[in-house]
């Protein structure tokens, strides 16, 4: 089992590669997979916190976080499936309209 | 599970039920009246189950599955909760029935987004907080997007979708850290064991829960979704997402601060003073220049928010009954007038394809349709704070805690921002009472159920800033008779 300050930070920098991909990506899907990338790194931390604490708590939030992950991609294919049949685009730029 | 538990977990029981029932009868029977008859029942019944299993809470609060608390101040919050989904149902009738071909399911999401606003308000436990707020962001990504064939509702979903997902995000985040720093998840716990442990995640772990709870708040800095949703979303929907989505995370806030004593450490009390500051101040001044009512409104809650951090800020240095009597009558100030502002807008727009949200469009109500515009008159009053509207005993609430709780940079903060804010909020007055133009869009006459709804609210707003006593009463037996 590797020291929890080492899992600690390989999570800590897929989170950040997370946050980067959904500032600077434009398409839709890669936004959703960057989002999937930061909720894999917390679920990553809460099973070295748990293997730390030898509590099985960690490990439930774990399967907590698959289930949210799973239901949030649900709805969000569903709106990316409207766009691209109504905008005929999944880039972002592209579809936004609403302005002052 | 004992026999308490079932009686107090009732109202969920019954909200769960009732989604299930109503998602089976929209799949047998598709008719818009026995969806909204079914949802009606199932919230009036969640109000009832709510009332009996209050009797069998004790005055410490009952504790419900190790990892949710109900008291006297939830059952409050959970009322106010089942009150506003029974407005936006009743305003949803009138504004689908003329709009979608489908119309349905969006009661069954609006039953699924109350049951998790009354779980994050029960919340003691990080799995319960982020449960219920999850519950609760799904079910309103769908809401937002329901008219499919609109271009408006599909680009703000998306634009809330990632932006509400980077903030829960941050938050489980945020909550991992911390885990990971103390080895616990309660609220209460937190702190007493973050004091031996590693400073530097827990820290980090509740400045990134801080992050995402401002995003959900729409504070400033994390304000920018805020106008574009607003004005996107249908005005129900909007109605809802400012109301119900934002009570029920200020509802779980002021038990975080206050279990955790979050708000002792300086650094964090000074950037949570700093959120509250730039609310208050941005939020209004960009609200001045706004000629769209929906992204007026949007501003302006942007404002509401900051001054009702004002009284979460001093939850240390006030006394606590205070505090959560401002928070209480705040948010209920804050449901009535934000309810009856959606619901005008989506009243006066019923019949036409698109919106008629802008400002201009109003010109002259009065004088074509002088019940729907007392009623705007006496939100926009009590948007502002003017006297003898409830807006006033809320603002002057903020002011008393601020005041007792010696935070006079808020307080002046508070002044300022009120200031700036009546120069908008009596230019709305203003277009409704102007001449007619010729050439402008005719409203449209707005349906029952809507109106009615809509003129209760502009009733209570009134009644309730000129006898506030009752309310008052009320609120602070149920705060001085039940622990947070």
């Amino acid at each position: 089992m590797p020291p929890t300050e080492h899992v600690l930070i390989l999570a800590l920098l897929l989170f950040c590669v997370g946050a980067v991909g959904v500032l600077v990506r434009r398409n839709i899907i890669f936004i959703l997979i960057s989002l999937e990338f930061m909720m894999n790194a917390c679920a990553l931390v809460f099973v070295a916190a748990g293997a730390k604490w030898g509590q099985p708590d960690g490990q439930i939030m774990f399967l907590l976080i698959l289930a949210l992950a799973a239901a949030e991609v649900a709805v969000a294919l569903g709106i990316v499936i409207q766009m691209a049949r109504r905008f005929g685009t999944l880039d972002v730029d592209a579809v936004s309209g609403l302005r002052e | 599970m004992s026999l308490t538990d079932v009686w107090v977990s009732f109202p969920y029981l019954i909200m769960v039920g009732g989604t299930l029932v109503l998602m089976i009868g929209v799949s047998i029977v598709r008719t818009h009246a026995i969806a909204l008859g079914l949802t009606l029942l199932t919230l009036v019944f969640a109000l009832a189950a709510l009332d009996i299993g209050w009797d069998h809470i004790p005055a410490e609060g009952y504790v419900l599955f190790s990892i949710t608390r109900m008291t006297g101040i939830q059952v409050f919050f959970n009322v106010l909760f089942l009150l506003g989904a029974i407005v936006t149902a009743l305003f949803a009738y009138s504004y689908f029935d003329s709009r979608a071909k489908r119309c349905e399911e969006f009661y069954i999401l609006l039953l699924t987004a109350t049951t998790g606003a009354m779980v994050l308000a029960a919340a003691t436990h990080f799995a319960s907080f982020i449960l219920g707020l999850e519950i609760l962001s799904i079910s309103l990504y769908a809401m937002i997007a329901y008219p499919r064939d609109a271009r408006h509702p599909l680009e703000a979903a998306a634009k809330y979708l990632v932006l509400s997902a980077v903030a829960s995000t941050a938050i489980l985040m945020g909550m991992a850290l911390i885990y990971a720093a103390t080895g616990t998840m309660a609220f209460a716990e937190i702190n007493q064991a973050a004091a031996g442990g590693e400073q530097s995640y827990y820290l980090l772990g509740q400045a990134l829960i801080c992050v995402g709870i401002a995003f959900k708040l729409s504070l400033v800095p994390f304000h920018m979704w805020t106008p574009d949703v607003y004005q996107g979303a249908p005005a129900v929907v909007t109605g809802y997402v400012a109301t119900v989505s934002k009570g029920a995370v200020i509802a779980m806030l002021v038990r975080y601060v206050h279990a955790n004593d979050m708000l002792s450490h300086d650094g964090v009390f000074y950037a949570v003073a700093f959120v509250a500051v730039a609310s208050m101040i941005v939020g209004n001044l960009l609200a001045l220049m706004q000629t769209n009512l929906k992204r007026l409104l949007a501003y302006s809650s942007i404002a509401h928010l900051g001054y009702l951090l004002v009284a979460v800020l001093v939850v240390q240095t006030a006394r606590p009954e205070l505090v959560m009597e401002t928070v209480l009558i705040y948010v209920v100030a804050y449901f009535a007038i934000t309810l009856a502002a959606f619901g005008l807008v989506s009243l006066t727009t019923e019949a036409a394809a698109d919106e008629t949200e802008f400002l201009e469009s109003y010109t002259g109500l009065f004088w074509r349709n002088p019940l729907l515009a007392s009623v705007l008159t006496a939100v926009a009053l009590a948007l502002a704070g003017i006297p003898l509207t409830v807006g006033f005993i809320a603002k002057f609430y903020v002011f008393a805690s601020g005041v007792e709780g010696a935070a006079w940079a808020l307080v002046w903060a508070l002044v300022i921002g009120s200031a700036i804010g009546i120069y908008y909020y009596l230019r709305i007055v203003y277009t409704l009472v102007k001449e007619v133009k010729p050439g402008t869009v005719a409203m449209a006459q707005s349906s029952t159920t809507g109106t009615v709804a809509v003129t209760v609210l502009g009733i209570a707003i009134v009644v309730l800033g000129v006898y506030p006593t009752p309310l008052i009463d009320a609120v602070r037996t149920i705060v001085q008779n039940s622990g947070f």
